[in-house]
Parts: C-alpha cells; structure tokens; sequence
C-alpha cells in the first residue's frame, strides 16, 4: 500500500443555505491515480477546490504530508506543491503559449530580465508529451487567443505539469480532448505515477475511470460513501454506490398520458454550436419531456439556442415551421419562455423590485402608451399568489427573497405569458423542498393546459418523479431518450457518465 | 436572495433625493445668513425663484444625462455640453427675433442634437468604442463644426415670446422657467416610471443579460437613449439662449459637469439601473446653491469645480460599494 | 542566400505585426514622415532635418510623455482619464514658482514637488480603482475636475515667467543633430523596454489580458493596476516639466487636450483599449503620427476656422478605426 500524501477529514462547506459539501473525506496516494466520482450535486468539483485554496472551507481538515494545512488562495496551494487542471481555464488570452505556461515561473537570464529563449525551449520540450496530437498551430510562441479548445486544454494541463507538483488534480480536464490527446495525458499520468506524485482525476467518463484510475472514491449529496479498489471492481458497482440504494423509484405522476396521437410540435436536426455537437430530437404537443446529464453537457445551451439566444446550425422547427430566430424576442413572439439557469446573472434584476421582475418581459402588454399600473399591480398579485410568493410587498427589492422565493418571480414572470412551450434551464437548484412541491404541481397543471415543457434538471430524482421521458446529454449530444420502464436511476447515471457495459472485473480493460 | 449574505440595507435611510433637498433646503437658509442675504419673506422668495430657475438649466441638460447614466455600462454624455451650444446657436441664429420660426428651427434643434446622439449610440454599440471616449471625441467635433460654421461672427435675436417665458416672470413672481421645468420634470418622471421604454431603460442598466433573455432589444434601446439625450441637450440650449439672451460656442461648456454631479448627487447610480428624476432636480438646486453661495462669498469659481469634483468622488465611494449585487 | 533573408525579413514582420501590434502604426509613421518632409520646402538645405526634428520633437515630447503613460494604464486594462488635468497643475505650479535662475534650489524642489503631486495623484487613482475596486473611467474623470479646478485656482489668468536660460536649453539643445526631447523620449523608452523585458512587463500584460486568471495563477494584479496609475501620474509631471520649459509661462488649461491625444495616440500606436495588447514603442509612434498629420493638415493651408473641426474629426476616425475593423471582420465570418 503507497504512503498517503494528502487526505481530507469530513470537510464542509455550504453556499449560503445549501449544503455543498458535508462529509468529504479522500486519500490521495503517492504513485496512484485516485478517481473521485460523483453525479451532480455530489460535492466532488467542491471539493477539489477547497484543497487548491479556490475555496475556503466551513469544517474539516486537509493533511498534507500529515500536517494540517489551510489555503487561503489558489497561490498558497500551488506554493506547496498542489496544483489543479480545470475545465474553465486559467490562460491568458493575448500571451503565447510559452508565457502562459511559465506566468509568474519565468526562468530568468543573469541580468534579471525574463529568459524568453530558455522559455521557449523548455516549452517546446514539454510540447513533445504531446506529440502528434495537435496541429501546427501549437507553438511555444502562438498565441493562446488562436488556440482551439483541445489545444488550450492541452497548454492548461503542461502548465500545471511544468510546476513540478507533488499532488496534481486533474478536474474534467478531459473534456475537450480527443483520444490521442487523452492518451498523452494518460502517459503523462503514469510518468507521475512513477515519479511517486499524488494524483486525482475528477471525470464523468467511466471509459476513462476505468483506464486511468488505481482507487476511486464516490461522493453522494455532499458525503464520501465508499472507495473501491479499480482492478476489484466494475461499471455497476460504482453507479450503484452514486445512485443509492433507491434505485427505481415510482413517480409522482402516474397518470400515465399517451402521446402516440398528438402531433410532433418540435423538431430539432443536428443542432452544432461551440457545445452542441449535433443534437436531434422530437417532441410532441403537451408532452413534459427531461434533460439529464452531468452539469455542462450542453444542457443549457441547447435551451438557449431553442429561444434563440446563441447561435447555431442544424435546423428548428416549431409547429411546422423552420425557424431562425436572432434575439430573445423572437422567440417570445413565437410563444416560447425560457427560464435560465443562473437567476442572479440572467433571471433577475436584483436591483430592482419583484412588480418590475415579474412584468420585465410583458411592459408592452400595459403599454396605452402609459402604463396601466393598476392593472399591472393586480396581474402581479395574482400571479404572486398563483405562486404563494412570501414577500412584503410587490414593492420591495427582489434581493430580499429567499432563493425559493426568487426562483419563483423568474417562473412567474413567464406564467404570465401562457407560454406553449416552456424551457427550463434548472429551475430546482437551490431551491428549498417547500418551493419544489409547489412547482411540480405548477407543472403538472401547465402540462394539463396543454403547455409542452423542456426541462433540465441537475437532480436526477426529480427528472424521475416528473417526467415520463428524458434525454440524457453528454459531451453536447443526445445519449440516450429514455421512457417506460428504461426510465431508472441508474439508468440516468449510467448514460451520464458515457458507460457502455464494457467494464467488468476480472476482465481486462480493452483500451490502453 | 439573503442565503449569500448580500447587503441589502441601504446605509442612508432617507431617499437620496430626499438628502439632496434637505441639504439644499440647510444651504439655502445659510445663504441668507450672508451680507447680501434675504432678510425678509419677499427677497428670500425672489432668491429662492432666482435660484430655482438657474437650477432649471442644470437639471435640464441633467435629463438626458439621466437617461444615459441609467442605462448602464458606464453611460455618460460628454457631447452634451456642445450640443447645448448648438442648440443655442441655432435658435439664436436662425430665429432672429421672428416669433413664426421658432417651431420650425426647435423641430431643427432637437433633430440636430438626435442625430449626433445617433453616432453616438452607434458609435458605442457597434464600434464598441466607450462612452466616454465616444462621446468626448464628437463633442469636439460639434465644437469644431459650430466654429466652423459660425466663424466667430454670428449675428441673431431672440425672439419675444421665448424671452417672455424664460426670461421674465409668467405669473407675477414666478418665472416662466419655473413652468417649463416643471412640465419637463413631469415628462422625464412618466418616461422613466411609467412607459415601457423607462422600464426596459432600468432593466438593461442592471443587467443586460437578464434584459435580453427578457425580450429587451439592448442594441436599439441604448442608441435611442443616446439619440434622445442629444435631443434633450439641444433642446435645453434652445431654451438657455431664451435667458442669456445670447449664444457662443462656449456656452454650453460649463454646464456639463454640473450636470453630471446633479444626477449623482440626485441619488442615480453611476453604475446604472437605478436613479429618478426627481433626484437630478434635487441635485441641480443643490449644485446651483453650491455655485451662487461661492459667488455671494465672492470664492473664485476654481473653488467651485474642486469642490464639486471631490463630491462626486465621495459618492462613487460611498455608493459605488454596490456593485456586489450585480456582479 | 536572398532566399534566407527574405523569410527572415517576413519573420521580423510577423513578430512585429502579431506581438507588438507595430505593423500599422509603423507604416502610417513612414508615409505620414515623408508626406510631411515633402510639404516642407527647402527640405534638401542642409540642416533643415534638424532644425524640423528640433522644432517638432520639443513641441510633441509633452503629448509623448503622457501618451507612454496612457499606454501602460491601458495595457494594465484601465484607462486615466486626469493625466491632462494633472499636467496644467505641474506647468502651473513651475510657472509661479520657477521664475529666476537665481535660486536653483528652490528651482529644483518645485520640480520635486510637480514629480510628486503626479506620483500623489496617480496613487489614488490607482487606490480607488484597483484597491476599491471602482470604475476607472467615472474615478479619473472625477479626479481631472479637481485637478484642473486646482490648476485654475492656482493660475486663473496665464501668466508666469520661467526663465530664458532654462527655456533655451530645453528648446535648442542638440546632440549631434538630435534635439533633447528625442534623446528623452528614446531614455524613457530605454528605461521602460529594461521593465518590459522583467516580471513587471510579463505581469502588465497578464493583468491586461485576463486579471482574474492572471489572479489565479499569482500575479499580484492589485499591486500592478495601482503602479500603472502611479507611473502615468508621473510621466504626466514630467509631460508638465517639459512643457513648462517648452512655452515658459503657464496655463491652467495647458493639459486640456492632452488627455484625449494621449488616448488617440495610444489607438494609432496600436494598443487595444481593451487591455493586454500593444507596445508603448507604438505609443510613441502614435504620438509622433498625430503630430505629423496634425502638421500637414497646417500646411495644407486650411482656413483656420476649419482646424478644429479636422482635428476632432480626426481623432474620432482613429477611435473608430478599431472598431470598424472589427466590424468588418465580424461580417466575414
């Protein structure tokens, strides 16, 4: 058994009323890859910050070299030898690849100024780990802003490498790569391994796990709940250990409706943008149709380009007609409302009051050309109270409600239109169980009105409870569409993490 | 949302419009405590008329540059001071005391200082050049356009009915001003409060994002803003020559700080999406009581830019911490 | 080997092009130098080059100086807005002080006291907007009206009086042909190039370019914003030392235009207003081309009462340069 070099006690940590984090607890090896696994909401990217000093924490201990250490920044962490991969990166856009890697670690000349030759040298050396995975364009002096993804991924994994760690997390830094390109990071990898370096690889891709990874630790709503051992163990098992023992739960609506006779309303073909990937799907009138998949998989963006604010390629096409939509407003005229995933940035005025939140998208409704205020007020209040808001006044600043509360002034902004096709973009998160009954029976009578609806939702209880079909999206496409009886838990988490039954113990992994 | 343990109480209890007026009301009163002060009801009212009517023209040069401090993204007109100019110039020059043309060259006035505020809308939103720069860079080419045309002679009237409200009392004891600054008030208070476009105005000086995914069209939005402040800039110039009797190239100059100051000290955040009108004519009188107790102290008028210069910095200090809610 | 050269000359482009963004603003130094020198009659008389070069340099070092300082802001992300209103308060100040050959003590602290007023005043603006974290546009606008209001108090009609024998030098020394002012600008460009070549220059850029990843990875971007601003005060004081000694007498309103031509100055030069992007070498060249233009435009004769118009239209073309290139480029995709 390889010595322990960093692990962690039962560590917090809470966002204001959501717990995030109650009782992570990993140990990381010297020489072996430990994987850390969870579905979404299970802690696991929290964690992983925590120890680099991105976050602080609310209880609980890290040991590094046995003693017990706090970061209070990214720096501090990087200083003993800790040093992360992310997915959003850390790069300079308008340095070179060689002056990123080395910002703040510049090798300098005897007379003190920056030794850009010796720079460019060792950068070029470190290239080479990746050899024939990249194109041309990837030099040590080009220059971060005319990198694709791949390739930015590539100088963000070099650079924490150059750092010489003695504990490298790796967290999803997969995602944007290819498989030669995840090959030589596997390589490199295993270099460390030998180099008796402590590393952890945060993925939701079970090939990879599988592959790359000599323990895995699985965190579940905030708590470590096992470790096992790759080589003992398989697929399963692990997704076993994410979903609990409550696999396959009936649901909450077992009015079962049939949709075989209703007419096709959405038609989406080979969607492709920056994160989609070619999604194609159908969706009939009335249906209430679920998003699954691990965070940023294209969920959102997929929501976005259907109301028309990103841009895309492929074909939409509502009610039989292609569509082309340029702005927001678009797809309002065309009846359809979106309610965006992040309400601070994107759903709400915060500086303003809850009247003006809930009437935001509708002023031209009122508009004679005056305002007519009093009817504004008495559709607000009715509307507030459709949505039993607890607030002091229509007045008062929307800052002042509680995150269910707030959640519940971006859905009633739109109630008020009588959308017909309803995207919701997470609309549960951070929201308290009180407020989440409620809206499920906001739902289920929309649905009943004939309101087709499209939801992602992070929390795969919920996709269940609610919907009789789920697309489960990874990697920006469309994994699977799951209804009836394939509408599991464990199914949800399987198709998630890109499983495909290949991994078995006692079977010899195909890949290498 | 209280779970991330955002400040949501305001430090001052009191409106700042309310604050404003209260000081200008202290200022007011201490001004009559000076030699040339009033020292019965009669010429504190005659004062306090002078006063409000001095004020008038800050705030409304003020009115646009509310309108483009609440949109946001550090909206600000520069160009205004020279667009006042314009404005002045225009009636000045072109009306030469004939009652008849005074709808006509107002219809060219506001069209004029609209299509500079144009460019600059354009220029912001699509140039992606800011605010600031923007609209600093066609205030000189206002001011180089009026030199040009003008070439230091100019030659005009005013015409009667113009000096007959602005300059003389309406009603007995009343300047005229005073009417025209009230229906003015009137207007900007519906625009903001009680029209779409006042409430999309709000909307994308909080968040543009948010506006966006609401159906506000930002783009077109923010250049009518800019397009309706260079208007109102004009317009108010149209209105100054009425009072000075007089136009120059320089006569707007003056006016554009102050009237940046009022809108801040009206309580409007220079950040955007939040503010009133009220509070800008709050802070005209402010900034105009501030300015005539300077000259009754006979205080050289450098005193007047440093003082006015350090409040505006105190505020941003003092309000600018709220940036934590938007980000 | 014409073969080697050429891809080597092709490489020195690129470099300059790309990493320096040098490419456009050297060629419109080239063609605007030679419209100017061709204008100019009796250009092939000996000495005229260097009586040309003596007259301009000495005229244009003031606008240079806080054109290199703007730059900085702007590559450090910010932008400063008082750098004008700072320099009337140092011409100010020298023009009331500095009035006698007699007393060159009491001469070289009041140039002491204008280099600190700049470093005073470059601090807080660096303190309100990198420590407290408020816009730099609104805070260095607020800044220049108490600083030209100061200027004004101190000075409210010109006047002042430096004396000759401080004049002269500043306006006709020459070192083999070269006037002083060039030989300065060159020493600070020296003396800045020394930085960029150290941790400093490499930070500048990084905060310029991304500060909060430049956060994450350890550069300490507060401390860089606030020096940003503390040179460019600086660099303004001594912009106001120069043009003292240029004009001999004082203005509080001498630093009025200096703002906006040091931010056009810093476009022509090829600095991206939106931070990480630029050499001051282009400040440089920037300045030098808004002096060459502004030039030609006075030979071209025009009637006087057209000069300020071409000037701001000028400078608003150069503002909207990059961003209709932009533009273009936006629609070719």
């Amino acid at each position: 058994m390889k010595s322990i070099v960093l692990y962690t006690e039962q560590i917090e940590k809470r966002f204001g009323g959501v717990r995030a984090l109650r009782d992570g607890s990993i140990e990381v090896r010297s020489g072996e890859v430990l994987a850390l696994v969870g579905s979404n909401g299970s802690g696991k990217s929290t964690l992983t910050k925590v120890i680099t000093g991105v976050l602080s924490s609310d209880g609980g201990t890290i040991f590094y070299h046995d003693e017990p250490v706090t970061y209070n920044n990214p720096m501090a962490a990087q200083k003993a030898g800790i040093m992360a991969v992310y997915q959003e990166l850390s790069l300079i856009p308008s340095l070179t690849v060689a002056q990123n890697i080395w910002l703040a670690n510049e090798p300098k000349t005897k007379f003190g100024s920056i030794d850009d030759k010796t720079m460019n040298e060792e950068t070029a050396q470190l290239l080479t780990l990746f050899e024939g995975t990249f194109q041309s364009s990837l030099h040590p002096e080009a220059y971060v802003l005319n990198l694709p993804p791949d390739e930015r991924q590539i100088v963000e994994i070099l650079k924490a490498y150059s750092r010489k760690p003695d504990v490298l997390i790796l967290d999803e830094a997969t995602a944007s790569l290819d498989s030669k390109q995840v090959n030589c990071l596997f390589d490199l990898v295993q270099l460390l391994k030998s180099e008796n370096k402590g590393l952890v690889f945060v993925s939701h891709r079970m090939d990879e796990i599988f592959r790359i990874a000599d323990r895995a630790v699985i965190l579940r709503n905030g708590k470590t709940v096992g470790e096992v051992v790759i080589s003992q163990s398989d697929e399963d098992e692990i997704v076993n250990m994410m979903v609990g023992s409550t696999a396959g739960l009936s649901r909450v609506f077992s009015n079962k409706m049939d949709f075989s006779d209703k007419e096709t309303i959405l038609r989406v073909g080979n969607l492709e943008n920056d994160r989609l990937t070619g999604v194609s799907f159908d969706i009939k009138q009335g249906e209430l149709v679920g998003i699954g998949g691990l965070r940023g998989q294209g969920q959102s963006s997929l929501l976005h380009t259907l109301f028309g604010n990103d841009q895309y390629t492929g074909t939409i096409t509502l009610f039989d007609e292609e569509l082309d939509f340029d702005h927001p407003k678009d797809a309002m005229n065309h009846d359809i409302a979106l309610i965006p995933g992040d309400r601070a940035t994107e759903g709400l005025l915060l500086l303003r009051s809850i009247f003006e939140n809930l009437h935001l998208p509708n002023w031209a409704k009122y508009s004679r050309p005056l305002l007519r205020m009093k009817r504004a007020y008495s559709d607000a209040g009715e509307v507030s109270d459709q949505l039993k808001l607890v607030m002091e006044s229509l007045d008062s600043p929307v800052s002042n409600l509680s995150g269910g509360n707030a959640q519940k002034v971006v859905i009633g902004k739109w109630l008020l239109r009588t959308p017909k096709l309803l995207l919701l973009d997470d609309p549960t998160k951070g929201v308290d169980v009180g407020t989440k009954s409620e809206f499920y029976k906001l739902l289920g009578k929309l649905q009943q009105s004939g309101t087709t609806i499209l939801f992602y939702s992070s929390d795969e209880q919920e996709l269940l409870d609610l919907c009789e079909r789920v697309l489960v999206m990874q990697d920006g496409n469309v994994k699977a569409d799951l209804s009836g009886e394939q509408l599991t838990e464990a199914n949800l988490v399987f198709y998630s993490m890109g499983a495909t039954n290949n991994n078995h113990h006692n079977e010899e992994s195909a890949h290498a | 949302m209280n779970d991330n343990n955002i400040q949501t109480k305001k430090k001052f209890r009191i409106s700042p419009p309310a604050t404003a007026l209260l000081i200008a009301l202290v200022l007011f009163l201490l001004s009559g405590f000076l030699p040339n002060g009033f020292n019965d009801w009669a010429s504190a009212i005659r004062q306090g008329m002078n006063i409000l009517r001095l004020a008038s023209f800050i705030a409304i040069i003020g009115a646009g540059q509310t309108l483009v401090i609440i949109s946001g993204s550090e909206g600000i007109d520069l160009s205004a001071g020279s667009l006042v100019s314009v404005g002045a110039l225009l009636t000045y020059i072109l009306i030469n005391g004939n009652n008849d043309l005074i709808l006509p060259v107002l219809l060219l006035v506001i069209v004029t200082g609209g299509l500079v505020g144009l460019l600059n809308g354009l220029g912001i939103m699509y140039l992606k050049i800011s605010p600031f720069v923007m609209t600093l860079g066609m205030a000189g080419v206002v001011q180089g356009a009026v030199i040009l045309v003008t070439k230091g002679y100019y030659d005009g009237k005013v015409a009667d009915i113009m000096t007959q409200i602005i300059a003389r009392d309406l009603l007995p004891g009343i300047p005229g001003m005073i009417f025209v600054w009230i229906i003015i008030g009137v207007l900007m208070t519906l625009l903001l409060e009680r029209t779409k476009y006042g409430k999309q105005l709000f909307a994308i000086g909080v968040n543009r994002m948010t506006a966006r995914l609401s159906g506000v069209r930002v783009t077109r939005m923010v250049v009518l803003t800019y397009v309706i402040a260079g208007a109102m800039a004009a317009f108010a110039g149209f209105l100054l020559v009425g009072y000075t009797q007089n136009a120059g190239p320089n006569l707007g100059n003056q006016y554009l700080f102050p009237s940046i100051i009022a809108v801040a000290i009206g309580g409007t955040q220079m950040s955007g999406g939040k503010g009133s009108y009220f509070g800008t004519i709050a802070g005209a009188i402010v900034i105009q009581l501030i300015t005539s107790l300077l000259t009754t102290m006979q205080l050289p008028q450098a005193l007047q830019q440093i003082i006015f210069g350090s409040m505006l910095l105190g505020i941003l200090v003092v309000y600018g911490r709220d940036k934590s809610l938007r980000d | 080997m014409p073969e080697r050269n050429k891809s080597k000359i092709t490489q020195w482009w690129r470099k300059l092009n790309v990493r320096h963004s040098l490419g456009l603003p050297l060629i419109l130094l080239v063609l605007t130098t030679v419209l100017y020198f061709i204008l100019q009659p009796n250009i092939t008389r000996s000495g005229t080059v260097s009586r040309l070069l003596t007259s301009n340099f000495r005229t244009w070092l003031p606008v240079i100086l806080v054109t290199i300082g703007q730059a900085i802001v702007i590559l450090g992300g910010g932008l400063d807005l008082s750098n004008g209103s700072i320099v009337s308060v140092g011409n100010v100040i020298l023009a009331l002080t500095v009035t006698t050959p007699d007393e060159p003590g009491k001469n070289i602290l009041m140039v002491v006291v204008v280099i600190a007023f700049g470093l005073v005043a470059g601090l807080l603006n660096g303190f309100f907007t990198a420590y407290l974290g408020l816009q730099p546009v609104i805070i260095t606008f607020a800044s220049s009206f108490v600083y030209s209001g100061l200027a004004l108090l101190l000075l409210p009609s010109p006047g002042g009086d430096i004396p000759r024998e401080y004049t002269s030098v500043y306006r006709s020394t020459q070192f083999l042909g070269i006037p002083l002012a060039l030989i300065i600008i060159v020493l600070v460009v020296l003396i800045w190039t020394f930085f960029r070549q150290r941790k400093y220059g490499r930070f500048l850029f990084a905060v310029g370019g991304n500060d909060k990843a430049a956060y994450t990875t350890g550069v300490p971007v507060t401390w860089m914003k606030i020096s940003t601003y503390v040179i460019s005060g600086l660099l303004a004081s001594l912009a106001a030392i120069s043009y003292s000694l240029l004009t001999g007498s004082g203005l509080s309103s001498s630093g009025d235009d200096m703002t906006l031509a040091s931010i056009t100055g810093s476009v022509l030069g090829g600095i991206s207003m939106s931070g990480g992007a630029g050499s001051v070498i282009g400040a440089v060249f920037g300045g030098v081309i808004l002096g060459n233009i502004r030039n030609i435009i006075s030979t071209l004769k025009l009637d006087s009462w057209w000069r300020t118009l071409v000037n701001a239209l000028l400078i608003v073309l150069v503002l909207a340069g990059p961003g209709f290139i932009n533009l273009i480029r936006g629609k070719k995709k």
